[in-house]
């Protein structure tokens, strides 16, 4: 067991990433699914990258916040196109999902064909990892974080359809550089599973399901010497899972 | 796997037996290696990647930031070849004793003479290392070089065991220069031999041996082959006399095999550092195990 790497100053940056994630996540998770559109992020992740490719190729500064305009340029686009396609195009709207996915993802790499390595340089600028997160990098990710989780809850029923696509892909969008998109699908979508059909208590219960989670895979990952997001994946799917059973027997009875 | 978890657990269980020793993180293997025959038990030595794991990329793991928090010397390759992780590492490690530029900081690349350093910086080469190609571990004269150059940083950071340090670098240097002397020797018949590269991370061993590199499967460094790109390479292997396809084991083997098939090339699977294939436990058997089998390769081709 390692038990040097157990460290607040080691874990806590990416604690307080962690935390931040979720409290977006969390309810917007519950309202993925409540929808059935599960791999929404990954597409919005994918289009955020492909912004700042696409600015890089024309010669912006990749660094600060010109790839960043960029990527929130494409994910609100992205935003806009999904709103249309609930409206228009319900019945199939998870397949076309997951053809902006596709679609976004390979044009990143045609547009990158000759520029490998420079290529993994810009998706490491939208693949974050979780243990890479300082303090410094946080603070702008609190000020949307908090913008975002007050429109959410203060403001939902004047924000409707687009507004919820909007606030998605900020979130997400800031969310997948801070920890990765690993952790990003897990944190939106695992806490909401065993939670789903318990009503008001439901959100609480999946910030719970969330937080221990990734308090559990920083523990685990830091004394078995493993990678620190993966871990957290799985430390999440484990606790949801007894969640989830825990839950069902106390149906049963 | 077991071992190494409860090898960590007595090394951690015993932590007052740790505080004598300089604590060293390598970011390599190799440097790993060296570090241990320059210091022995003077030093406690842990590498941040395997001999199986590309440099170039690595997972975040808590027990990195702990150990270079910890470290009182880093080794790395540096010229950019962990510029996707070391400072990050070194950020969150927040140790003033091991960045950039502090005595605690050693980049190996810093004492030896880079090749292919490129005259004109440009993204649509490919994979350029401004700095030059930062694969120097393959020329076993650059071993030596930078052994003497780390001799020098051991003897300062840990003045009481000066000595030691001395003795033990003679020791290694009387060792490798006699080694080099050898395998120099053994590779003489195979100057000018012809080889095919996956990646082009050899040209240190190739300018040391006199081999010449006549074709990479990557068209440009890091760009994975296109169709086109091989069946032209096809074509210009054709007519020549070429000894084998040579890559890491981190690397694809699938393009290799696709060339493999259609000239009938053996591929040559080389130990580019400490531990990469099976055998290689340290630099000597690392060099002594390459050359054998180029030796192999060229015997197999004469049949």
């Amino acid at each position: 067991m390692n038990w040097h790497a157990i460290d607040l100053s080691i874990l806590g940056p990416a604690l307080v990433a962690g935390i931040l994630v979720l409290s977006t996540h969390v309810p917007m998770g519950r309202e993925v699914l409540k929808r059935g559109i599960i791999f929404v992020d990954l597409a919005v992740a994918q289009l955020a990258g492909l912004g700042v490719i696409v600015a890089s190729t024309l010669g912006w500064e990749i660094h600060g916040y010109a790839a960043q305009a960029a990527a929130f340029g494409a994910a609100i686009a992205g935003a806009v196109l999904l709103t249309w396609v609930e409206r228009n195009l319900q019945s199939v709207q998870e397949a076309i999902i997951g053809v902006m996915f596709v679609l976004a993802a390979t044009a990143s790499m045609l547009l990158l064909a000759n520029n490998p390595r420079g290529g993994d340089e810009l998706k490491d600028l939208l693949v974050g990892q979780i243990l890479w997160v300082d303090m410094g990098s946080l603070v702008p990710a609190i000020v949307l974080s908090v913008l975002v989780l007050i429109a959410w809850f203060f403001m939902r029923d004047r924000i409707q359809r687009v507004g919820f696509y909007l606030l998605f892909s900020l979130s997400v969008t800031v969310s997948v550089q801070l920890v990765g998109v690993y952790l990003v699908f897990s944190s939106l979508i695992i806490p909401a599973l065993p939670t789903r059909n318990m009503g008001g208590k439901g959100l609480w219960a999946a910030y719970a399901v969330g937080l221990a989670g990734y308090v559990l895979g920083m523990v685990l990952s830091a004394l078995m010497d493993l990678p620190t997001g993966p871990m957290i994946v799985w430390a999440m799917a484990c606790v949801a899972l007894v969640v989830g059973f825990w839950r069902g027997k106390a149906a049963q009875v | 796997m077991k071992k190494s978890l409860l090898l960590t657990c007595f090394l951690v269980a015993a932590p007052g037996l740790a505080d004598a020793e300089m604590s060293v993180f390598a970011c390599e293997p190799e440097w790993a290696s060296l570090a241990t025959e320059l210091g022995g038990n003077l030093l406690q030595v842990e590498s941040a990647t395997t001999g199986v794991q590309d440099p170039h990329y690595i997972q975040a793991r808590p027990s990195l930031i702990s150990r270079v928090r910890r470290a009182d010397l880093v080794i790395c390759t540096g010229a950019d070849l962990e510029a996707g992780w070391l400072p990050l590492l070194l950020r969150q490690g927040n140790n003033a004793k091991v960045q950039a530029g502090q005595p605690g900081f050693f980049a190996a690349s810093d004492y030896v003479n880079m090749l292919e350093k490129p005259q004109v910086l440009d993204r649509a080469q490919g994979d350029i290392h401004p700095f030059g190609n930062p694969h120097i571990q393959t020329d076993p004269r650059n071993i030596g070089l930078v052994a003497e150059a780390l001799n020098q940083r051991l003897q300062s950071l840990d003045p009481a065991n000066v000595a030691t340090y001395e003795a033990r670098y003679q020791d290694f240097q009387a060792r490798w220069s006699q080694a080099i002397d050898g395998w120099s020797a053994r590779l003489e018949p195979l100057k000018g031999a012809k080889l095919v590269v996956y990646h082009r991370s050899w040209v240190y061993l190739f300018t040391w041996a006199s081999l010449v590199d006549v074709g990479a499967l990557e068209p440009k460094p890091g760009v994975p082959p296109s169709s086109s790109y091989l069946s032209e390479l096809l074509a210009r292997l054709k007519d020549q006399q070429v000894l084998g396809i040579i890559q890491s084991s981190y690397q694809p083997t699938r393009p290799a095999e696709w060339l493999s098939e259609r000239t009938g090339l053996p591929i040559l699977i080389l130990p580019h550092t400490v531990g990469s294939v099976s055998g290689v436990t340290d630099l000597f058997s690392m060099f002594e195990v390459l050359v054998s089998e180029l030796e192999a390769a060229a015997a197999g081709s004469a049949k």
